[in-house]
């Protein structure tokens, strides 16, 4: 079959658009936003898009050039999950500096407010000041375990980072609005990284409503891990709900409302629903809060040979919204357990802890496991079978199996 | 008597194979007419093979693991921003298989 570059009618965009303004706007981003996506997004020399061309390709597994997951044993060895290490999940394309403009520039508008306003990015950083360690991780973290055939990136464990972030507190921001409207139930914030696409924003913006509480341990970052907050990562304003899975920590942030109802866009209203399998629907619980989870990070059969003798078995352990308790690790499936220790410093509630557990295995083939425990929760044997395969914390499909020589 | 037999065999064989083929071709023409036309799927994806540059949703050439069945099942019911083509009866069941088709045989050439 010869290569056929026949001109697309990009008008037929419009499926995508709901009213006449927006298949106009598609229609002239027709030509616009296409060269800007491809002047980015070409492959890299080292197999990965520009975009993120700064990464650690080793470290990193390829989905596809917009779902990249962390090495099972490369989220971190000193807690702090390395930017070039962290994974990749963008629901719309990153956008370019040349979209985002000067940073201190960048405009961000707060409503749901006593006296609604709109600050510059170099306004929010006279506001306040702070920093904060929290998990990083994508609803859809652990889909590769699922049996049933989900849609979607086939995540292991890669799919999470822990992140030093910097910014604003949101309450400071709010303080500064005359604070919240008495009847706002929502946090809602929303990104504009949809825009240059011109597609019709109840279906393509990234707008995430979560219980108001929120913002009270909230911030606005623009710094990761002691840089400037990546474009790739949402730069170069990003709202941070921690203790949220990663869709709520949304990118490219334009907007931070207190609402009375959860936003209607797509990506609020039908996706992120944790359903039964074979079911769909707004009904169902959204992506929220992140479950008590842990795993193994070394020894794994990406760590090499394992000799029999002393071993090191090492991992992160998350408590979600809750600070992470207690740890157990098995190396026979599950039948037995040994509390493991936690090692570094504790970064707070929302971040993950490290944790090792010293024995001795003889020649062999093991089965290693780990199980966390926030206090109330602590993680179950099994997966929660849903439909799109998310918020998977079930302890069994984590381990991994290791051959001791 | 067997060389007449096993003459006829080859030569259905043959002649199968060529049909095949053809059918291949037309359903290989069709999928690419789909993916930049009723389907727009160029618009969104690129595709080296189809010289297509768009880029909301993943180069098509980087997807891990996509078969002729993934594409019919994602196509099917959508994900994310990607429209359900066939729960929402923008493409026929048949237009699905062959622009899956097409697509599962044109990445990475």
């Amino acid at each position: 079959m010869s290569k056929n570059k026949s001109k697309l009618n990009l008008n037929r965009r419009n499926f995508l658009t709901g009213t006449a303004t927006l298949a106009g706007i598609a229609a002239t981003a027709s030509v616009v936003p296409i060269t800007i996506a491809n002047a980015n997004h070409s492959e890299g020399t080292k197999g990965l898009p520009d975009f993120i061309n700064w990464k650690d390709r080793d470290a990193l597994i390829v989905h596809s050039d917009k779902g990249i997951e962390t090495h099972r044993s490369a989220i971190g060895e000193s807690l702090i999950t390395p930017n070039r290490n962290v994974y990749i999940r963008n629901n719309m394309p990153t956008m370019t500096d040349t979209q985002i403009g000067k940073r201190n520039d960048w405009k961000v508008s707060i409503e749901g407010v006593k006296n609604p306003k709109t600050f510059t990015l170099g306004q929010l950083k006279k506001l306040g000041h702070t920093t904060m360690a929290s998990i990083l991780q994508c609803s859809g973290n652990g889909r590769g375990f699922f049996e049933h055939k989900v849609r979607g990136s086939q995540w292991k464990t890669g799919a999470a980072a822990c992140v030093m972030w910097t910014g604003v507190p949101l309450m400071a921001v709010i303080d500064a609005c005359g604070g919240i409207n008495r009847d706002a139930v929502f946090m809602t914030s929303s990104g504009v990284d949809h825009e240059p696409t011109g597609l019709d924003p109840k279906k393509a913006m990234v707008e995430r409503s979560v219980p108001k509480q929120v913002y009270q341990d909230a911030m606005l970052a623009w710094e990761m891990n002691g840089v400037p907050l990546p474009n790739a990562h949402g730069g170069p304003l990003r709202m941070v709900t921690p203790g949220y899975f990663g869709i709520n920590n949304v990118k490219h942030l334009g907007k931070v409302a207190f609402t009375t109802k959860e936003s209607s866009v797509k990506y609020m209203k039908s996706s992120y629903r944790i359903s039964p399998i074979g079911k769909k629907g707004s009904q169902y619980p959204s992506c929220w809060e992140m479950p008590v989870k842990s795993w193994i990070t070394r020894p794994t059969d990406e760590t090499g040979i394992t000799r029999a003798g002393k071993v090191q078995i090492v991992g992160v352990a998350m408590g979600g919204t809750r600070k992470v308790r207690s740890v157990k690790v098995s190396v026979d499936g599950g039948k037995s357990w040994k509390k493991a220790k936690f090692i570094g410093p504790d970064l707070g509630k929302y971040a993950w802890r490290q944790f090792v557990l010293e024995t001795t295995l003889s020649t062999g083939r093991y089965n290693i496991a780990s199980l966390a425990s926030n206090g109330p929760d602590k993680q179950p044997e099994l997966r929660m079978e849903n439909r799109r395969g998310y918020a998977h914390n079930g302890w069994k499909d984590h381990s991994v199996n290791v051959t001791v020589v | 008597m067997k060389i007449k037999s096993f003459l006829l065999i080859l030569l259905f064989s043959v002649i199968s194979k060529i049909h095949i083929s053809f059918a291949d071709e037309a359903k290989m023409k069709k999928g690419l007419e789909i993916f930049n036309e009723k389907a727009a799927c160029a618009a969104c994806h690129i595709l080296k093979a189809a010289g297509s540059e768009g880029n909301i949703g993943p180069n098509l050439d980087t997807v891990d693991g996509l078969t002729q069945a993934s594409v019919i099942d994602i196509v099917t019911y959508g994900l994310g921003v990607m429209p359900a083509f066939g729960e929402d009866e923008i493409l026929t069941e048949e237009e699905i298989v062959i622009v899956s088709f097409y697509v599962a045989n044109s990445v990475g050439k």
